[in-house]
């Protein structure tokens, strides 16, 4: 399972690579929210493997969180926010 | 060792997303490569973590998880979408 945790945290790499290049806001957006789909199944992953369930709640309130945070951004720049 | 197949198939998928997000020339076959790929590699790394140590209530937070991720990330995925087409990005090569 580890060498899963570390494929995970390379892909996590590239995706902020993409977070840092994006040419438009949109795809810094796409790349937080496939960034924090990493970190997701990394802490799953971590949790189930240190046996604990606190870290599987902290995970979910992650989950809503991000989604959360992308679908206001999302919503906030298709009305105009960030002047683009 | 069934657990350990299926996790390295889900991280196969997230790998090729990642390669799909850092080479494709457009927004939206980044999303494409993003929304397919990811969902499906989410789902297999979260069932192979079910199926590791048998079922247990510490499993049913697992499965409320991966019900979670497969509700939410589409529709992150479809925002993104509809917030560039209204602001009239166009298809196009930018890298």
């Amino acid at each position: 399972m580890q060498i899963v945790e570390g494929l995970l945290l390379l892909s996590l790499v590239g995706v902020l690579a993409r977070m840092v290049r994006g040419p438009t806001p949109w795809d810094r957006l796409l790349a937080y929210n496939s960034a924090s789909n990493r970190v997701v199944l990394v802490l799953a992953i971590a949790a189930v493997g240190a046996g604990r369930s606190t870290l599987l709640d902290i995970t979910v309130v992650y989950v809503a969180l991000s989604f959360l945070g992308v679908v206001i951004l999302a919503r906030f720049m298709e009305r105009g926010g960030g002047n683009r | 060792m069934t657990s350990l197949i299926l996790a390295g198939l889900g991280a196969a998928f997230v790998l090729i997303g990642t390669l799909g997000i850092l080479r494709f020339d457009d927004l939206y076959s980044r999303l494409q490569a993003s929304g397919v790929s990811d969902n499906v590699g989410a789902a297999l790394i979260l069932i192979a973590l079910i199926v590791r140590n048998g079922w247990s209530w510490h499993d049913a937070t697992l499965l409320f998880l991966l019900f979670l991720l497969l509700l939410t990330n589409p529709i992150a995925t479809h925002s993104i979408a509809k917030s560039a087409f209204t602001r009239g990005h166009e298809g196009g090569e930018s890298r």
